[in-house]
């Protein structure tokens, strides 16, 4: 028999990291499984109503997203389509969390269904211009448990996969975003003149929201001294460039939460808070699982 | 050896996406919610562009000259009033190019959806910002558009050198 190389046990690894389909159930996993859906669920549906509420308001494109750049998305324009999408994809989650499959014609493809509405309504709400990112996060938890629904019958590991699939895409996508700045940029990125421009960028948006601005003592602080700029900024792109260390369990919670601290000082330094991002990172920045499993173990299961 | 078979089929739908991820995101400039590519905040030290809003009064004389951000007149108006996102605002202004009848008219529909009960004249300003030699940061405002609960939208209404 052939040895496999170093770089298929690589592989290997990295699957037994994120999914760990061979470690044994647990009470703690199966809550965990259904609190990460709860949330992935809950998002999904306030991200359609709010979206679709602001869909009201808009009456021309300015700059077509996703599914508008094939099809004339004004449809969605003008009229309670917008509401009509959001009560839809609504149904289709509740429908998909209580596994209400085998009484309709749907089938398992209520959470996928779902997924394809909500990402009209992006296309419908995001055609003025703005390319937000603060709802990706959620989107791919979303199609995570879509796909387990799909690729899955054995609801335990399609709930694994779906867990395992957020892990791989925050790894690579934040490390992406590291590549990007890095590429662009090179290490002079973090010089911190840079975060200069930004907070200034924010305060101008924070004026434009709510009429006056006043920078809080870390912004003061950032523009009164280059270097502490430049350590905010180094700090923000070593989190992202390591941040594929979540898909590994021994670095995964260290990481997350570094992750975690980049947002939170996004939010200080340049008023941006991704709420929803912030909220999944939390949920899976913690090893919830374990923590249930010793606080309440299962009648004759150690606990781990 | 052997992968477990839902590692096997985790790892075959993991590639699938990750090839549907990669051409969507290629053949639409970076974007095919929730696929994207995040080069947001990579080209640092860039010059930047954003939108604020000033009230004005029937009686003001309007001036369409640039001005430093600093010296820009009239009370703040705050879009958070009528539940506006000011970075749809800020995009809006800087990433239309054609300013027609209609681009007025949605403008104004968005800033004002839920108009207040007292009329109400709004004075949306291009802000631009670049870093100078001396590291410091220059900001200017032009004037735009003004648009109005009293004020059918209209292209005359308009920065004159934006005027199609």
């Amino acid at each position: 028999m052939i040895p496999r190389s170093r770089q298929w046990h690589f592989f290997d690894s990295l699957w037994h990291h994120l999914f760990g389909f061979e470690r044994p159930d647990s009470r703690g996993q199966r809550i965990f499984r259904r609190l990460f859906e709860a949330f992935i669920a809950g998002a999904s549906v306030w991200l359609a109503w709010y979206w679709g509420r602001y869909t009201l308001r808009i009456s021309d494109i300015v700059l077509e997203l996703g599914f508008a750049r094939y099809i004339d998305i004004s449809f969605m324009h003008g009229n309670a389509l917008p509401i009509w999408n959001a009560w839809a994809i609504t149904g289709l989650i509740i429908l998909g969390f209580l596994r209400i499959d085998r009484w309709i014609p749907l089938g398992r493809w209520a959470y996928m269904a779902a997924m394809l509405l909500l990402t009209l309504q992006y296309a419908a709400r995001f055609v003025l211009g703005e390319i937000p990112h603060s709802s990706n996060l959620v989107g791919m938890g979303l199609m995570g448990f879509a796909l387990a629904e799909l690729q899955f019958k054995d609801r335990v590991a399609g709930g694994r996969f779906a867990i395992g699939f957020s892990y791989f895409f925050i790894g690579l996508g934040y490390t992406s975003a590291a590549a990007s700045k890095l590429i662009a940029r090179g290490f002079a990125w973090a010089d911190g003149r840079h975060l200069w421009m930004w907070i200034n960028e924010k305060a101008v948006d924070e004026v434009a929201r709510s009429g006056s601005v006043e920078l809080n003592w870390v912004q003061q602080l950032a523009l009164d001294h280059w270097w502490i700029a430049t350590a905010f900024l180094a700090f923000g792109l070593i989190t992202e460039a390591l941040a594929w260390l979540v898909w590994y369990s021994g670095t995964r919670y260290v990481a997350m939460w570094a992750v975690f601290g980049l947002h939170m000082g996004i939010w200080v330094t340049m008023d941006i808070l991704f709420a929803l991002s912030v909220y999944e990172i939390l949920l899976l920045g913690l090893p919830w699982a374990a923590i249930i499993d010793r606080l309440w173990p299962e009648k004759g299961l150690a606990a781990n | 050896m052997s992968l477990n078979p839902h590692t096997n089929n985790a790892r075959t739908t993991l590639l699938g996406v990750l090839i549907v991820y990669a051409l969507t995101v290629a053949i639409n400039l970076g974007e095919f919610w929730p696929f994207s590519i995040y080069p947001m905040f990579s080209q640092a030290g860039n010059p930047w562009s954003r939108a604020i809003i000033r009230e004005v009064q029937p009686e003001d004389s309007l001036s369409w000259n640039a001005l430093p951000l600093a010296d820009v007149p009239g009370q703040p108006y705050g879009v958070r009033n009528g539940g506006v996102d000011p970075i749809d605002l800020a995009n809006f202004v800087s990433k239309t190019a054609i300013w027609n009848q209609d681009r007025v008219a949605a403008l104004s529909l968005m800033l004002l959806a839920d108009p207040p009960k007292e009329p109400l004249r709004l004075m949306v300003y291009r802000v631009q910002a670049r870093l100078t030699e001396q590291d410091s940061i220059a900001m200017t405002a032009m004037p735009y558009v003004v648009v109005g609960t009293d004020l059918p939208p209209d292209t005359k209404h308009l920065n004159p050198e934006l005027r199609p």
